[in-house]
């Protein structure tokens, strides 16, 4: 079920276009990496589909309601982890959980805050002033404040920036337990390891949306299946039987490696290890090339601001 | 929903208020120093000006105003009607406190927030606009009002203790409870409301305090139209104030609502 959907949204400000022209579906219980530079447009879409502020063109649809004419009903049902914790420092956790979790009718305040305080690891400091907190509790305190009201769609603007990395971590951890639960989060980051590692598809944007797709799909976009043979030592021989298989279609050597393009990567596999074998070599691993999804994300730019020029 | 929207913000504002030194400084002391001082001004000119201070034509004619208003103060010697006419000032006087600690809290209510970053969170909220700025707005109004009332409790207690207390009977009249418990809510209200909104409008600290000056020219201009005797506030001038005050209450709230810009708030502030 589709849960987030827009329609040629864009925003300009003044001459400026933050966003243009984006279309995209987010499913109910999907984590979406919306990855992009500094000033790409990540938060003013964020900023549109929680109803902040309203596109000057286009639309979007969160959980069945209009995000620039339901803001009331959307602010009910969708939780935000803004740039900057934005919370009372001179509150207590608590307090600071309950005055929020107090603007939702639909809650059971108390009992919504003692869950999340826990979840958050934060029960033991629930009593202590938030200006006394590490950035990364101070983080957790926020996501919480995201969640106490139990939103459909969680919208979370660069969860971890800022925060150093055993804090980063925690932050990680907690949005993969709530990835567990099934819950619907757009996540915005320009961490593309964290956006790999967090998110079923990616979303790269550029003021547009250059694409949007599975990690694995983007990779294959831009760069063929390889499986990368790990030999004891080089041998001519084995590498003449071996391009001499009808199924591979590109191969070299690089030291001890055979790097290959095979027809079918996973069904060729195991007669291009007999076929080695056979001829005499030794066979130490067998693995598929990887390539960074960092490679991707700047070729995607890079394509981008040529189309630009 | 809304007033339990209202009652959180008016609770969280007054954790705030009485955690901040500062602020609990304004609302817990400036009213015993605009007690103070009015009494020292009452004093000093009662006893440095005496009954030569009668003859001036801007205290004649306030007199004049005064003894139509309340005939009795005609038979008291000129000395106290002097003092009588002084401590009559006082219930306009206290219109300062509220005005005052809404320049120093209001003002800041939603600058203080944007620089925090809390505010971006807070609108994410189903909160309404008018609910926000009103439960800011009482937040500091309700403790002011308080405090002007506890003030005006202490100037009698002081009027009494330096012997003058057979002159309260003179002051504290109708027009006296009507500035107390009808304006004094009123303008409290109305000064709360342009600090909140002129602290939502304003681009930092400083802006806002600008705006929030403006708060207390007209309670000035109210203190002097009194004193120099153009208009001398009876009960029913004081009824007419405060239900004028009390409309400009709703519009300055209405005001309020469509002068507080979410998208600029949220995009231009960081």
């Amino acid at each position: 079920m589709v849960i987030i959907e827009t329609f040629g949204l864009s925003r300009k400000f003044g001459k400026t276009t933050a966003v243009e022209d984006v279309t995209l579906s987010v499913e109910a219980g999907e984590v979406l990496g919306f990855l992009g530079p500094n000033g790409a447009g990540k938060t003013t879409t964020i900023r549109m589909l929680a109803g902040m502020i309203a596109p000057t063109k286009g639309h979007a649809i969160v959980a069945g309601h209009r995000t620039d004419r339901d803001v009331e009903q959307l602010h009910e049902i969708v939780g935000m982890l803004t740039q900057t914790p934005g919370l009372y420092d001179q509150l207590s956790a608590r307090r600071n959980l309950e005055y929020f979790a107090g603007f939702y009718p639909s809650i059971e305040s108390q009992s919504q805050v003692e869950k999340y305080l826990k979840l958050m690891g934060l029960r033991e400091r629930q009593d202590s002033k938030v200006g006394t907190f590490s950035k990364g509790m101070k983080q957790r305190l926020a996501l919480a404040r995201a969640l106490v009201h139990e939103p459909k769609v969680l919208f979370l603007d660069e969860p971890t920036a800022g925060l150093d990395p055993e804090a980063a971590g925690e932050v990680r951890q907690l949005i993969r337990t709530l990835r567990e639960e099934g819950r619907t989060i757009f996540l915005s980051t320009h961490n593309l390891n964290e956006a790999e590692m967090l998110s079923s598809r990616i979303a790269v944007i550029h003021t547009r949306l250059l694409a949007l797709d599975t990690p694995e799909q983007l990779r294959r976009r831009f760069f063929r299946r390889q499986i990368i043979v790990q030999l004891e030592a080089s041998d001519a021989g084995v590498m003449e039987v071996v391009k001499r298989l009808p199924f591979v279609q590109e191969i070299h050597e690089e030291g001890s490696q055979l790097v290959l393009e095979l027809a079918d990567s996973e069904r060729n596999r195991p007669e291009l290890v007999k076929a080695i074998v056979e001829a005499g070599g030794r066979v130490i691993a067998v693995s598929e090339k990887q390539y960074p999804l960092e490679e991707v994300y700047l070729k995607l730019l890079r394509e981008e601001n040529q189309n630009e020029s | 929903m809304s007033r339990r929207r209202i009652r959180n913000i008016l609770l969280k504002e007054w954790v705030l208020l009485f955690t901040d030194l500062n602020s609990a400084f304004v609302i817990t002391l400036l009213p015993f120093l605009v007690v103070g001082q009015g009494i020292l001004y009452i004093w000093l000119a009662f006893r440095f000006g005496g009954e030569s201070m009668l003859t001036t034509s801007v205290f004649q004619t306030a007199l004049q105003k005064l003894t139509e208003a309340i005939p009795g103060v005609a038979q008291l010697p000129g000395n106290e009607q002097l003092l009588v006419l002084l401590i009559s000032q006082f219930n306009l006087f206290l219109l300062l406190i509220p005005t005052m600690i809404a320049m120093s809290v209001a003002t800041f209510s939603i600058v203080d927030e944007k620089l925090s970053g809390s505010l971006e969170a807070l609108l994410a909220t189903p909160v309404k606009t008018w609910e926000l700025l009103l439960g800011k707005a009482l937040a500091g109004a309700i403790p002011a009002l308080a405090m002007t009332w506890i003030s005006a409790g202490v100037f009698l207690l002081a009027v009494s203790g330096l012997g003058w207390g057979d002159l309260t009977g003179f002051v504290v009249t109708a027009g006296w409870f009507l500035t107390l418990f009808l304006l004094t809510p009123a303008v409290a209200i109305l000064s709360f409301m342009l600090g909140v909104t002129g602290s939502s409008r304003a681009k930092d600290p400083r802006g806002a305090q600008n705006t929030a000056l403006l708060i207390i020219l007209p309670v000035f201009t109210l203190i002097g139209i009194q004193i120099t005797g153009i208009v001398w506030f009876t009960p029913l001038l004081i009824l007419v104030l405060a239900l004028a005050v009390i409309i400009a209450d709703f519009i300055s709230l209405r005001a309020a609502v469509r002068l507080f810009r979410r998208e600029s708030i949220i995009v231009q502030w960081r």
